[in-house]
């Protein structure tokens, strides 16, 4: 669960001006975030937060814990980014396949595998690793995209998900499965993998 | 190992990553990982890709105008009193 929304319901909850300013503050910067994952445009998202939050403001009872406020929030918000005016320059609607995206060679390692050189605690996102994550979301057809940012990069777990795709846990999991290949294969070369001991891939 | 069971452990490690895999295949997963450096290494790779989503922060949203943050402000206040008033 999402603390930053924890914290910005109980604020919202003390009417006290100030956490009531702070929370929305804290909530548009979760909404413009996700807007601007998803759309990859700056005027998409800031329209995308100022709507949720507008809606927000006028439904503010119905929430009983964090839980709720984070996955009508992300609902409401993934609305508008479909909805939203501009298109991106990235807009495929093809569905991803597992045996389209799985490594050619024997073994489920990749011809690209020599490359990954870099332990997951090493990552350090630089301007051109950034550039090409980005990149990559945004090439990712939005059903898969969608739920690929819902679980790996705002931290909802696969019920809340599911809940805000309105889908099945099953289809959730298999969309994030095909979204994470889809990306490790583009970023394969950027993002490399600490040689295991004694392990060596196929050539 | 045949390239038949690569690809059935391939379809498995986004659950195994997530701690999500029933037991039973989470062993066979494991038993496949043994014997399959291509599998380790691909996995590695998976959790490599998913740590970089989870590190990546959006940019900073840019202020709210006045004139929305007066109107949400006011929407706010108007549901906690009448709240307060049930």
């Amino acid at each position: 669960m999402n603390s930053q929304v924890e914290q910005a319901l109980a604020n919202l909850k003390s009417g006290k001006l100030e956490d009531v300013e702070q929370a929305l503050e804290t909530l548009q910067e979760v909404v413009y975030g996700f807007g601007m994952k998803v759309c990859g445009v700056r005027e998409d998202a800031e329209d995308t937060a100022q709507e949720t939050l507008i809606r927000l403001a006028r439904q503010l009872k119905e929430f009983p814990d964090a839980r709720a406020l984070a996955v009508w929030l992300y609902k409401v918000a993934k609305t508008q980014c479909l909805m939203s005016r501009r298109k991106s320059k990235f807009a495929p609607a093809q569905i991803l396949s597992l045996d389209a995206l799985m490594p050619k060679e024997s073994g489920a390692a990749a011809p690209a595998v020599k490359s990954w050189e870099i332990t997951p605690e090493e990552i350090v996102l630089n301007k051109e690793l950034r550039s090409k994550l980005e990149d990559a979301v945004l090439a990712l057809p939005k059903p898969y995209r969608l739920v690929l940012i819902l679980r790996d990069m705002e931290q909802l777990d696969t019920r809340e998900v599911a809940e805000v795709m309105g889908i099945s846990e099953e289809t959730t999991k298999m969309r994030l499965h095909r979204a994470r290949v889809f990306l490790r294969n583009a970023l394969a070369g950027y993002v490399r993998r600490a040689e295991m001991p004694g392990a060596r891939a196929h050539d | 190992m045949t390239d038949q069971h690569c690809k059935q452990i391939f379809a498995m490690l986004s659950e195994y990553l997530d701690g999500e895999l029933p037991v039973k295949n989470c062993r066979e997963l494991e038993r496949h990982l043994k014997g399959c450096r291509p599998c380790i290494a691909y996995l590695e790779s998976l959790k490599t890709t998913v740590e970089a989503c989870r590190r990546y922060k959006a940019p900073r949203a840019p202020a709210l105008s006045k004139q929305v943050k007066a109107a949400l402000l006011a929407a706010v206040r108007k549901v906690i009193s009448t709240d307060l008033s049930e």
